[in-house]
């Protein structure tokens, strides 16, 4: 479902893989963390630990130049050829021109428009559930995916993946990654039929094939893929993409399906610290709209050493990344929830809270969630993106303040940080949802609403 | 200042050319290249590692720290070989497995590695199993070092240990995994003999794996 927006040439893009500067990666990656360096010092961004959701338009206006600067100057890297894409900064202008500045999902009465959030806006972000890919069994994917699609904030929504299929392990480029991948779509829409929502959009219908192969094989409208669902395409880290990845978006320029363009920069990484990899995430964007054509645009920012985003320097990185995003561009983001803690856990409520508070008033939709740091098998449940998304509509509908949200968040940041290298990794799906019903157990939803109450006397109502 | 400081300090500065210098300075005086490694530049890495731990520092200022490092221990390397040695104790043979191109947490490693004095045999990303194999054959390592982000792609780690016993290697290399999805559990049940939870960890494991001085939690799978 495309809208009016117009994209960079990509026969254009192709052309500059393969004719572009050559240059050794490691380079490339030096050159990147040096010139950021130099943009810090010279646009002044600096990270303060007490003010995680900034109120500083002009920080956030010279992020924005920054980035604009690094894009120019660095350009993406093409890891098939060593060559570097360059782009003119006219070119770099009308396609921020030419954005879609609508998409929309699903099908029918489950027809979603997704539109450019603006900060501290008091229209509901866009709430993309999804269990991100957490490892899980063949005989749970269905109804851990069910939990997703039949949650009342769940605007589109998203699956886990198998690793084993009818006992084969799911091997990336062999044929069992294709049967796999076809199953992995038809048992997303069986599950959106299971949850009495057939036609709810699936905004990434694709997560247990990775090859290209496999992603197309599984895109048929009989395998439960319809034009209003979509696929993410991610970015190498950082500022970098493959032939595998620009083969997804020649496939998906031509199809119905909505392409999200999908980055995640490892703060501590070759960007270096917060005020690095914020200037690096916002050029990522760039490089999303210009090279992948991207429609909309998701952003996982991941702390190197903690895996997650919910670290107060990570929720500064995201609240100055929206901002800057917000108030310079049309560009439709959506902010990917990474916690460290796992389901059923007082912890991971606070994360999901203080996430959500950043990201909805800094102007993101929100794509809830990754956690106990997306690696442990059967940890995510619907409950999760639930807790992320009553949170986000509340700011919004409140009209929460950025100075506001930051002293809440700087409370809730303060009772868990000193656990994050240790979080919990919480409860698998069957041990904290009723399996006969799929319904979160009461011990969860007294962990929630216990947690409402706390925030209630911090002077944020969660109804 | 004493040489040795010195030499700390040039790796920390992250000063490549002070490092050479100093390198060429410490064999002058007749120091034992071994001990100058590491009572002088390791010292530097070592200090630059617990900044990295603690992100008082990020990665392009340890990627400088290292440089210098290797720039340093070069002129140790080229007087040894000149003397007829073996210019390194341990080798390390690192890959990112077949069909995973994300190498970030890789080349973090293979950093922290070569800064603790370990010769790395970088394979890039994408790594196919019988590579690893064929190299493993060529360069006789000590260790085999292999990362996988993807959960379709930590499969094929089971599939390089099997083909190190089809092929009659296994006993003659240590195998080590880590990467995003990788979890110590998975290292146990797929044989492999070291799991390293950050590229610190790593480092210490292998040094473990192989009788050098290795510490810490994350020892072998």
């Amino acid at each position: 479902m495309r809208d009016q927006g117009r994209f960079f040439d990509f026969l254009e893009v192709i052309k500059r893989a393969e004719s572009g500067e050559v240059m050794k990666e490691g380079d490339f990656d030096k050159r990147l963390g040096r010139k950021v360096l130099s943009l810090m010092k010279q646009y002044e961004i600096r990270y303060d630990p007490e003010c995680v959701i900034p109120t500083d338009d002009g920080m956030a206006d010279r992020v924005y130049q920054a980035a604009v600067d690094l894009f120019l100057d660095l350009g993406v890297y093409c890891t098939d050829t060593q060559r570097i894409i360059r782009f003119t900064r006219e070119e770099l202008q009308w396609a921020l021109e030419n954005v879609p500045q609508e998409v929309r999902y699903g099908r029918e009465k489950e027809t979603v428009s997704v539109f450019p959030r603006k900060v501290e806006d008091r229209r509901d972000p866009v709430c993309f559930f999804s269990a991100v890919g957490t490892p899980v069994t063949e005989e749970m994917f269905l109804p851990i995916a069910r939990s997703y699609a039949q949650e009342p904030h769940a605007d589109t929504f998203s699956g886990p993946l198998i690793t084993r299929y009818k006992g084969i392990l799911v091997t990336s480029g062999s044929p069992i990654e294709v049967e796999a991948a076809i199953w992995n779509t038809q048992m997303l829409r069986e599950a959106a039929r299971q949850a009495g929502r057939p036609h709810i959009g699936i905004h990434n219908f694709q997560s247990t094939g990775e090859k290209t192969d496999a992603t197309i094989a599984s895109a048929q409208e009989k395998f439960g893929a319809f034009p209003g669902d979509g696929l993410l395409v991610a970015a190498i880290a950082e500022m970098k993409v493959d032939f595998e990845r620009l083969k997804k978006v020649a496939f998906l320029r031509q199809s119905p399906y909505v392409l999200g363009a999908l980055y995640g920069p490892l703060m501590g990484g070759y960007a270096g610290g917060p005020e690095g990899t914020t200037i690096a995430l916002v050029a990522h964007h760039f490089l999303g709209l210009l090279v992948f054509s991207g429609e909309r645009h998701n952003s996982f920012p991941i702390h190197i050493h903690h895996i997650c985003n919910t670290t107060r320097d990570m929720l500064w990185l995201i609240s100055m990344v929206g901002q800057a995003l917000a108030r310079n561009t049309h560009l439709i983001i959506v902010s990917n929830a990474f916690m460290a803690s796992g389901p059923c856990t007082e912890m991971v409520i606070d994360e999901l809270c203080a996430q959500s508070i950043t990201s909805t008033v800094s102007g993101w939709h929100l794509n809830p969630s990754a956690v106990a740091k997306n690696r442990y098998p059967m940890r995510c449940s619907g409950m999760e993106p639930r807790i992320h998304a009553e949170v986000g509509h509340r700011v919004a509908q409140m009209g929460l303040t950025r100075k506001e949200a930051n002293r809440i968040v700087l409370k809730l940041v303060e009772g868990y940080e000193k656990r994050i290298s240790e979080a919990p990794i919480g409860k698998m799906f069957q041990e904290c949802y009723q399996m006969d019903k799929i319904r979160p157990t009461d011990e969860y939803e007294f962990l929630f609403m216990k947690k409402k109450k706390e925030w209630g006397d911090l002077g944020f109502e969660v109804i | 200042m004493d040489l040795l400081k010195e030499m700390a300090e040039a790796v920390i500065e992250g000063d490549e050319e002070r490092a050479i210098v100093l390198a060429k300075e410490a064999l002058e005086k007749g120091m034992d290249p071994t001990e100058a490694i590491e009572k002088g530049f390791s010292e530097g890495m070592k200090e630059i590692g617990r900044r990295f731990e603690k992100l008082e520092i990020y990665l392009p200022e340890v990627i400088i720290s290292a440089d210098a490092m290797v720039a340093g221990v070069e002129v140790f390397r080229q007087h040894i070989l000149a003397k007829g040695g073996q210019s390194f104790p341990k080798t390390v043979l690192l890959g990112t497995i077949q069909g995973d191109v994300h190498d970030i947490g890789k080349n973090i490693v293979r950093i922290m590695l070569e800064s603790n004095g370990f010769r790395v045999y970088d394979l890039g990303r994408d790594v196919p199993v019988l590579q690893f194999i064929e190299k493993v054959k060529e360069l006789n390592p000590d260790i085999i070092g292999v990362s996988a982000l993807m959960t379709t792609t930590m499969v094929h780690m089971p599939k390089l240990i099997e083909a190190l016993q089809e092929n009659g290697l296994r006993e003659k290399v240590k195998v080590m995994v880590g990467g995003a999805p990788v979890l110590p559990e998975w290292a146990k049940e797929i044989g492999a003999d070291g799991y390293g939870e950050s590229a610190m960890e790593a480092v210490r494991v292998a040094k473990k794996l192989v009788g050098l001085q290795g510490e810490g939690k994350g020892d072998g799978a």
